[in-house]
C-alpha cells in the first residue's frame, strides 16, 4: 500500500517536514515502526493519529491511498 | 450554515460587520449569540505573547466543524443556524482568531448553544497555534480544557 503521512504543529517541526509517503505498507503497525524509525524524535511528543481525517484508536486497517496524520493535542480558539 | 471555517490571517472587522449583516436575512432567528476569541498578550515575563501563528489540518477542520454544527443543531431544536470562523497563520495581539455565531428563535439556545461550540472548537478542531513573543522566541501551546 502507498500511505501519505502527515505532521502537524510541533511535529512538522521536529520532523522538519509536513508530509513523508510511504510506499510498500503492510499494516498501520508496520507503517507507525517505519515513522518512528525514521523520526525517533516524536517519540518525545503526545500525539493522536488520524486515518482519512477520523481519529483512531488501535490498530485500524489501511488501504492503498489513505492519510495518515500524527496531530499534537490541539490547541484552537 | 456556513462549512467553510478557515480565514487566512486575522478575522478582520470587515469580515465580521459582513458577517453581522447577514444576519439579517435570518428572519427565524429571534437572537444570535456571538463569541469573539482574540489573541491575548499574555506575560510571561521575558516573553509577552506579540502574535500568534495558528496551523490547521484542512481536510480535518471541515468535518469536525460539521460534527460540532450538527451536534448542537441535534441538541438545541431552536437554533437556526451556527457558523464558525477561525484563523490560520499569523494573528496579532488584539486580533480576532475566533468568531463563532450562533442564530436561534430564542435566546437561550442561542446562548446555550454558543458557549457549548466553544468549547466543542477547542476540544476537536485540528488546530496548533505557535506563540511568538516579542524577543522573537517562539513556543507551542496547548488548550486546557479544564
Amino acid at each position: 500500500m502507498e500511505i501519505q503521512v502527515l505532521f502537524f504543529g510541533v511535529l512538522a517541526e521536529v520532523t522538519k517536514t509536513a508530509f513523508k509517503h510511504y510506499r510498500g505498507v503492510t499494516s498501520f503497525e508496520e507503517l507507525k515502526m517505519r515513522v518512528g524509525d525514521d523520526f525517533p524524535e516524536i517519540a518525545h511528543y503526545n500525539f493522536r493519529i488520524a486515518v482519512n481525517n477520523e481519529l483512531v484508536n488501535g490498530d485500524p486497517l489501511l488501504k492503498d491511498g489513505d492519510e495518515v496524520a500524527y496531530m499534537p493535542p490541539f490547541a484552537g480558539g | 450554515m456556513s462549512h467553510k471555517i478557515l480565514v487566512n490571517g486575522p478575522i478582520t472587522q470587515e469580515i465580521v460587520s459582513s458577517i453581522i449583516a447577514k444576519l439579517a436575512e435570518k428572519k427565524d432567528a429571534g437572537g444570535h449569540s456571538v463569541f469573539i476569541g482574540q489573541v491575548r498578550a499574555d506575560d510571561f515575563g521575558a516573553r509577552r505573547v506579540k502574535a500568534i501563528e495558528y496551523s490547521a489540518y484542512e481536510n480535518m477542520i471541515e468535518a469536525e466543524a460539521g460534527k460540532i454544527i450538527k451536534s448542537l443543531s441535534e441538541e438545541f431544536n431552536d437554533v437556526k443556524s451556527i457558523d464558525i470562523l477561525h484563523s490560520t497563520g499569523i494573528v496579532m495581539a488584539g486580533e480576532i482568531s475566533l468568531l463563532v455565531i450562533v442564530s436561534a428563535g430564542h435566546r437561550h439556545h442561542a446562548i446555550s448553544a454558543c458557549s457549548k461550540a466553544v468549547e466543542m472548537i477547542k476540544a476537536s478542531l485540528p488546530v496548533w497555534k505557535k506563540e511568538i513573543y516579542e524577543n522573537n522566541s517562539a513556543g507551542w501551546k496547548e488548550n486546557s480544557l479544564a
